[in-house]
């Protein structure tokens, strides 16, 4: 799999891409629950939600519902009240209603997955979700999100589609896999809750975590085309020459125009160092260990824009410069020793 | 759109909208309005106060109140209600408690929790109101009620920058009108059971006739144009003047008050009704209203079949539990029927009349001896009362020592009981059986249902003195001193100052100001019909309805698949506007081809994009597709027209042509990859 930059965006565009079956416990009602799951609401990068994935099932609130009612019935009984008999069977009436106004709150979206941002290990990685309603009623009080991390509200009043950032903290490099998404709503009166558990296909780059230390002394004898001098760099004044038509405005030298109608230009040079090679042995400690330093020195150089490249076990990737080397560089070492 | 982190919908960190917040509020107040009537002014009190705390801090401008300030208020509530409840706990004392924790949640209602537990308790509140009244106007009131504390139960569930409380009102109304129809069905058909326990807990204040009288008392009733009861008669309503609803048999009489002494003992109406000399029946149902007491009332000599009204040796009816709601029982009254002493004669007989009063006592026995018979003497009490005495609903007030003395020789001026208790007690200082009775008298017959209305100023009094060979024998001494009261009804009998001293609406509703009684009329019918049939609609009612819907006792299956029947119906109703309602947007006939011909793609793997225009979209389809490019040409052109010329009218002819041309290639597309599978 490769990673396709957007305009020096670097974004991974969800692949419909059937995934391996994840490693579950042997036994157990969780796995067992899960390949449930699985069966009945297969992965797939764009769910509709129907009465075949949605599940319904009165909440905490409602058991305090069911008190009131029991209550009002005791009374109507006790104190022969036709009308509190009247407000207990209107309420318990509405308690019904209501399932289906839960369930139609869910019934009818879409849930899309678009695209997700890479990142580093520990930070949360970002996931874009399209979410769209088709016809029909409005929806309120969606919540959406992965278990343990922040979740979503989603209101549709107007709108047709929405568009949802979703996080979660990516643990470990290579591709991150977030799992089912938990889309819930208890809306409109909290006595029920409706819910399902979406495999979207998500997944994401996730990068060593880097570790900032020297960038290694250039390699020697490797290569010898080193010391490019550009002249239109910025570092270190050389000389004065002439204005010509292209030239950068900021560099002319105003002082002197002032003073004689020349336009003269002051002339940088930058020293371009030597191409870098990152090398697995030249970092030092465990694999992991390794894997952050190398990811250190890539955005050092990257935030550079020095010229490098990078050697592991079994993959060379040639010098280069820009977002999109710096992005191949990123994924190589996320990827590093793992199947993908 | 709006999006928002928030971290569980439960969470510490939830905190109520602020608008949700001021529904909740002004849902309270409008549920606790109907109960302030029976509230003490310092409960209203407590509630303005936090009321008034609550609105503080929800402007940010005060803090919540500390603990000890609750507790101080919790400990204050609950002894303030047991003082002012002297002990009882009664209905009221439930209600105001209820209420008091109401107003107390308020100040400290800050969690998703708390805001249910105070919808909860309105809904509680609500219902409890029902003890109270069950007018329809008070029902009527109470939904509107539920409506409101639906719609703050919505707004909890909502994004908080979202809740539109006008919106959140109409899905409120919506969801209880959904909800009607397995309301109705369970209101009809599900079982009412018996009571639980057997002594609910009973009210405070009981209304209308009491066990105790004293003079007065039912001048003071007279100022109530409120319903006692309703009465339906089989047959023809018989003549106000015979209409005596007797209620409660007064024996004993000390200190200027009489009251019921030792009830009479409970007897089978049978045996003390043989069947054989009853003669000819008058056959009606009374619709009474909740008196939280326990007397019924009933024309002379009743007998009832209900198992849970006893009939007593005194030939009054009463109830099982007071009158906590609505009740309706059927009588049989038999006007002909001598009712004779039985076992009250030894108690009559040996009841002392005191030794107060010793001017009546002492006329009671000089002209007891002159005449010789009950009946005699009783004459000559009324032409005393006819020539010497005065009806007025304000009589000056008597001593409480020899009062009927003070009566009788010195003010001579007095209302019903007043000339009741005087009678009673001489017809006794004469050594004769004589009793006094309370109930109402006459009643205002409805002339569009023709039922007849009991209003609390029909409340009289009245005496019975028995006589050999004709047993028991009503007199009514105010009969002689103002024969229109019994004939036509309070109204006939006030002088002007009576007047005066009532109410506006109870003038108004004696008086019959035209066209107002028509709608007076009209308005207790419709009231007289809720009664009978949502507000009485009990164990008997139901089984004699459902009988008649099935043809026999239904059974529990019979039931259960009405009930049932009634909850598909409210899912059909909400399904209806759910999911099969589509928005009414008119869409342009070119507009809806490309939807259909969106559909067709997206059902064959392409889906448009959100940034992809609606051309683009046709042209990468038909790319894909390979679809002939003169009808998408066409079909993009017409598309482009018709969403961004602004003019579509002018280009109607051009919009036909397009549509014609994407539907070409939607049938094209179609076919395509129907070759293709």
């Amino acid at each position: 799999m490769s990673a396709q930059p957007q305009s020096g965006q670097e974004r991974v565009k969800a692949a419909p891409k059937p995934r391996q079956p994840e490693k579950r416990g042997a036994g157990g009602i969780a796995s067992q629950f899960g390949s449930w799951l699985d069966r009945r609401i297969p992965p797939e990068a764009r769910v509709l939600l129907t009465q075949r994935n949605i599940f319904i099932f009165p909440t905490r609130t409602a058991v305090a519902f069911a008190v009131l009612l029991l209550l009002l019935m005791m009374g109507a009984i006790n104190y022969q009240n036709s009308l509190i008999y009247g407000v207990a069977f209107l309420l318990g009436s509405l308690f019904l209603v209501t399932i289906l106004h839960t369930f139609r709150n869910l019934s009818g979206l879409t849930l899309e997955l678009l695209d997700s941002r890479p990142g580093y290990v520990g930070d949360d990685i970002e996931f874009n979700l399209r979410i769209s309603r088709g016809a029909g009623k409005a929806r309120h009080g969606i919540q959406v999100g992965w278990p343990q991390s922040i979740k979503q509200w989603v209101e549709m009043q107007d709108q047709d589609v929405v568009a949802v950032k979703l996080f979660s903290t990516g643990r470990e490099r290579g591709w991150y896999n977030p799992g089912r998404l938990l889309v819930e709503t208890r809306y409109p009166l909290g006595l029920l809750r409706a819910w399902t558990w979406v495999d979207l296909n998500a997944r994401a780059l996730v990068y060593p975590k880097p570790e900032f230390t020297e960038l290694p002394d250039p390699v020697q004898g490797q290569r010898d085309d080193g010391q490019l001098v550009d002249h239109q760099g910025s570092d270190d004044f050389s000389a004065l020459r002439d204005y010509q038509p292209g030239d950068p405005v900021k560099h002319i030298l105003w002082r002197r125009y002032a003073r004689s109608d020349d336009l003269v230009l002051k002339e940088y040079s930058g020293f371009v160092e030597p191409r870098a090679w990152f090398e697995y042995e030249r970092a030092s400690g465990n694999v992991e260990q390794r894997l952050s330093i190398l990811t250190g020195w890539v955005l050092q150089a990257k935030q550079r824009d020095q010229e490098f490249g990078l050697r592991l076990p079994g993959r060379v990737i040639e010098p280069g410069l820009g977002e999109a080397h710096a992005a191949i560089a990123l994924e190589a070492l996320a990827l590093f020793g793992t199947s993908d | 759109m709006a999006l928002n982190a928030s971290k569980t919908l439960s969470g510490v960190d939830y905190q109520i909208p602020r608008n949700v917040l001021a529904l909740l509020m002004l849902a309270q107040v409008v549920v606790v309005l109907p109960h302030v009537a029976q509230l003490s002014p310092w409960i209203v009190g407590v509630c303005l106060f936090c009321g008034y705390w609550r609105a503080m801090v929800y402007q940010g401008r005060w803090a919540y109140p500390p603990g000890f300030v609750k507790a101080l208020l919790v400990i204050a509530a609950v002894a303030g209600t047991a003082l002012s409840g002297k002990g009882a706990f009664s209905v009221e004392t439930a209600s105001s408690l209820l209420v008091l924790a109401f107003a107390l949640k308020l100040i400290e209602m800050k969690t998703r929790r708390d805001a249910y537990l105070v919808i909860f308790l309105s809904y509680f509140v609500i219902a409890t109101e029902f003890l109270f009244s069950q007018s329809m106007g008070v029902a009527i009131y109470e939904v509107l009620a539920c409506v409101m504390v639906t719609a703050a139960m919505i707004g909890l569930n909502q994004l908080q920058t979202n809740v539109r409380p006008l919106a959140s009102l109409r899905l409120a109304g919506a969801l209880l009108g959904q909800a009607l129809p397995l309301t109705l069905v369970l209101f009809l058909f599900f079982p009412r059971i018996a009571p639980l326990w057997n002594v609910p807990l009973a009210s405070g204040a009981t209304s209308g006739i009491s066990d105790r009288v004293t003079p007065g008392d039912i001048a003071d009733l007279a100022q109530s144009d409120e319903i006692a009861f309703r009465v339906v008669f089989d047959g023809a309503v018989p003549q106000p003047e015979d209409m005596y609803w007797r209620g409660v048999v007064y024996n004993e009489f000390s200190e200027g008050t009489w009251s019921e002494g030792k009830p009479g003992r409970r007897v089978r109406s049978d045996l003390l009704v043989p069947e054989h000399d009853r003669g000819e029946a008058i056959s009606y149902r009374v619709l009474q209203e909740p008196t939280f007491a326990s007397y019924l009332f009933a024309l002379a000599t009743p007998v009832v079949a209900d198992r849970n009204i006893e009939l007593r040796s005194n030939f009054t009816l009463l109830a099982d539990n007071p009158l906590m709601s609505m009740m309706h029982y059927d009588v049989k009254s038999y006007p002909d029927f001598r009712r004779e002493l039985g076992q009250e004669r030894p108690r009559l007989a040996s009841m002392p009349v005191g030794d107060d009063n010793p001017r009546v006592r002492e006329w009671a026995a000089r002209v007891g001896r002159e005449t010789g018979s009950p009946s005699e003497f009783a004459d000559r009490i009324l032409d005393e009362i006819r020539n010497r005495f005065v009806y007025t609903l304000k009589p000056p007030r008597l001593p409480r020592e020899n009062s009927i003395d003070a009566f009788w020789f010195d003010t001579s001026t007095g209302f019903c009981s007043h000339f009741a208790g005087a009678f009673v007690y001489m017809m006794r200082a004469a050594g004769y059986e004589a009793r006094m009775v309370g109930g109402y008298q006459g009643g205002e017959q409805n002339p569009i249902s023709k039922h007849v209305v009991v209003r609390q100023y029909d409340a009289h009094a009245w005496a019975e003195v028995w006589t050999q060979g004709s047993g028991w024998v009503r007199v009514d001494p105010t009969a002689a001193v103002a024969p229109e009261r019994i004939r036509r009804g309070l109204n006939a009998a006030l002088t002007e100052e009576d007047r005066s001293s009532l109410s506006a609406f109870t003038n108004a509703r004696l008086g019959g100001y035209g066209g107002i009684d028509e709608l007076m009329f009209m308005f207790d019918s419709v009231q007289h019909g809720w009664n009978m049939w949502v507000v009485g609609y009990d164990t008997d009612l139901q089984m004699e309805y459902l009988t008649g819907l099935f043809g026999e006792r239904p059974s529990a299956m019979q039931i259960g698949i009405a009930i049932l029947l009634g909850g598909l119906g409210s899912l059909a109703v909400a399904g209806v506007v759910l999911f099969l309602r589509r928005p009414a947007r008119p869409r342009d006939p070119l507009v809806n081809a490309f939807f259909r011909f969106a559909g067709a793609a997206e059902a064959r793997g392409l889906v448009r994009e959100p940034w992809e225009s609606p051309m683009a979209f046709v042209r990468r389809v038909s790319v894909h597709h390979q679809l002939p490019q003169n009808d998408v040409d066409a079909a993009i052109a017409g598309l482009e027209q018709q969403l961004y010329a602004g003019q579509p009218k002018s280009t109607a002819d051009n919009g036909a042509k397009a549509r014609k041309a994407l539907l070409r290639t939607l049938r094209r597309l179609r076919w395509r990859t129907t070759l293709r599978a």
